[in-house]
């Protein structure tokens, strides 16, 4: 079974979840889905391990042509998915027949789809992960996003993948028709470096998502900080400007102030750099990141670790086989 | 400076940083890395994967099997084990880099940004004429002068950060701005007090001196020295850049591509108060003094 890439889309890669565990070390990022409740879901309706490979469509998806007869579902943004030109529902598996084309138009809702077919998508697992990396050609199908005309293998589907399955709604995640967005943060690493005012700052204002954003890092722009001290009386092997530091490991999720405006680092974001993180968004945040579209806003607020732990353990226990009815 | 107590911030739901010093010094980093050790034998359960750097070590951990405050507990006290910057033994292996110096591939990459971006001098003349050397030469010969000391492996895959042994072979030198668009595999580069080794095609903004054909990350896993793993170096290495000819350089090249080049790879234990001793002696010679 294989699926014929006919367009590419907009760098639609092969994901996996988790990805490459416990390579930060080695300089290599977990990569994986951006929005992994919405691509666990997706697996789940047909059948496959929770992580099993999957495609990530960003805004633009591709065009596939299913060579044998499948069982596919897509969860996640309303891309306006077709199947042979007829809409498709999302949440849902869906049976699909040999030579049908799946096919998707204008972004309606979110930003992120994710496309699971049963048997999963059959590429040789590199460094531990199927999962694309782009940056260093690792994964994915032969390291890249998706070409046209490319062959995507697909494994053998589970004996129980059965189509008409749905995703409950109460289980979906509830991506916002809504611009503006709530994201929470846990204060740190380097909030030291921030004056009280400045942390202020940074929460009350309207942050904006650029479009200068992809899955190494999300730009966004209009609020500030202000540093305290700290960021001023440092040893000068720091660097110059307040926000450089002497380089630390970097987390997902941490809000990067490099340069003129920071940059959220995601899934395939460098592992260590000098640039203040005085900011981390928590895991259980980074699939309303993902359904983001440029020029919608952000309005951060702090949360403890403690509670932001808690909010991932609520995801992960609905991305569990109990959210698929029918 | 080197903190008595284990500083301890949250990063995330996932991530805790632990610092151990405020400044970037080979003493903070001997620390860093001997901390980083500790924390590899201690093997806690839940702790996931560390970013050791100068001064600090990311810690990434499963908030399912050990708590943010148990967890903190736990390194606090392992970080008290660990002996007086003055006091360490570090395993550490000495692995020769054969180095192309002013080749011709980073001199291309030069021009194209010069033709580009922006106007500037050839890298290894600026390096010189910053550090008050008389040319490329002599910043060779400080390059590949004494042992350099790997501070960290990351940013990209597989990538080392370095700083030389000796003082005596420091090089300073700002980094490019704005920063390169590409950079050849096998670039050697310095900025700041560092220097690295590019293993992928990226974006940079070290100052180009040389390239090594030995690669330092491997995916393929084709060569013996890969055999364990994509990666080459590990931070508390130590590499001895080795320079090459022209026809030295083809030829690794060709070993490489067949599969049959071997890395010059020393097992040993850098030991703080040795290399102590080491840097006394030097200043003694140097002074003519007995301090």
């Amino acid at each position: 079974m294989s699926v014929t890439v006919l367009k590419p889309g907009l760098e639609t890669t092969v994901q996996e979840y988790p990805g490459r565990r416990n390579m930060l070390r080695d300089g290599v990022p977990p990569s994986g889905p951006l929005d992994d409740w919405s691509f666990r879901l997706a697996n789940l309706l047909v059948g496959n391990e929770a992580g099993a490979a999957a495609l990530e469509c960003q805004f633009l998806g591709p065009t596939l042509r299913f060579d044998a007869p499948a069982l596919i579902s897509v969860c996640g943004g309303d891309l306006s998915a077709t199947l042979d030109g007829a809409p498709l529902p999302l949440w849902t598996g869906v049976k699909v027949l040999a030579g049908q084309t799946l096919s998707f138009g204008a972004p309606r809702l979110g930003a992120r789809a994710y496309v699971a077919i049963a048997g999963g998508v059959d590429a040789p697992p590199v460094m531990g992960s199927r999962a694309t990396y782009v940056t260093a050609s690792l994964g994915g199908i032969d390291g890249g996003p998706l070409k046209a005309g490319q062959i995507i293998p697909i494994g053998e589907p589970a004996l129980a993948a059965r189509p008409g399955r749905v995703a409950r709604t109460d289980r979906r995640p509830p991506i916002p028709s809504s611009k503006a967005h709530r994201i929470s943060v846990v204060p740190g690493p380097k909030n030291d470096w921030i004056t009280a005012a400045g942390c202020e700052r940074f929460y009350g204002a309207t942050w904006k998502l650029t479009s200068r954003s992809n899955r190494v890092g999300f730009r966004i722009e209009g609020g500030g900080i202000e540093f305290s001290r700290k960021a001023f009386e440092k040893d000068p092997e720091n660097g110059d400007h307040p926000s450089n530091i002497i380089d630390i490991g970097y987390p997902i999720g941490g809000i990067n102030w490099a340069g003129e405006s920071p940059i959220i680092l995601m899934h395939d974001c460098i592992t260590l750099g000098g640039f203040i993180i005085p900011f981390t968004v928590p895991s259980g945040e980074f699939w309303k990141l993902a359904q983001m579209k440029p020029w919608e806003t952000i309005h951060f607020f702090p949360t403890l670790v403690e509670d932001a732990q808690q909010a991932r353990r609520k995801i992960d226990a609905v991305c569990s086989p109990g959210a698929i009815e029918g | 400076m080197i903190f008595s107590e284990l500083d301890i911030a949250p990063a995330g739901d996932r991530h805790l940083l632990a610092t151990i010093g405020d400044d970037a010094s080979l003493e903070s980093n001997f620390v860093a890395l001997s901390f980083t050790a500790a924390l590899d034998k201690a093997a806690i359960d839940g702790l996931c994967d560390l970013v050791p750097s100068y001064n600090s070590v990311l810690i990434q951990y499963d908030f399912d099997r050990v708590s943010y405050a148990d967890l903190s507990i736990e390194l606090a006290k392992i970080y008290q084990t660990i002996p007086s910057a003055a006091d360490l033994e570090i395993e550490s292996r000495l692995v020769k880099i054969p180095v192309l110096y002013l080749d011709p591939w980073t001199k291309a990459c030069i021009d194209d940004y010069r033709l580009r971006i922006a106007e500037r001098d050839y890298d290894p003349e600026f390096v010189a004429r910053i550090n008050h050397l008389g040319g490329p030469e002599d910043v060779v010969a400080r390059h590949s002068g004494c042992e350099q000391w790997v501070v960290t492996v990351s940013s990209f895959p597989g990538l080392p950060i370095l700083r030389p042994l000796d003082p005596d072979c420091a090089l300073l030198s700002p980094k490019y701005n704005p920063p390169r668009t590409w950079t050849p595999v096998g670039s050697i580069g310095v900025g700041g007090a560092s220097t690295s080794i590019y293993t992928i095609p990226s974006p940079g903004g070290y100052n180009l001196i040389g390239r090594t054909p030995a690669p330092v990350w491997d995916p393929s896993r084709s060569l013996s020295a890969f055999r364990d793993s994509a990666i080459l170096l590990r931070a508390s290495d130590r590499v001895r850049f080795t320079p090459i000819s022209r026809d030295e350089y083809d030829e690794v090249r060709e070993r490489v591509r067949n599969g049959s080049y071997s890395y010059s790879i020393e097992p040993g234990v850098f030991s703080t108060r040795a290399a102590q001793r080491h840097a006394a002696t030097a200043l003694e010679r140097a002074t003519g003094m007995k301090s």
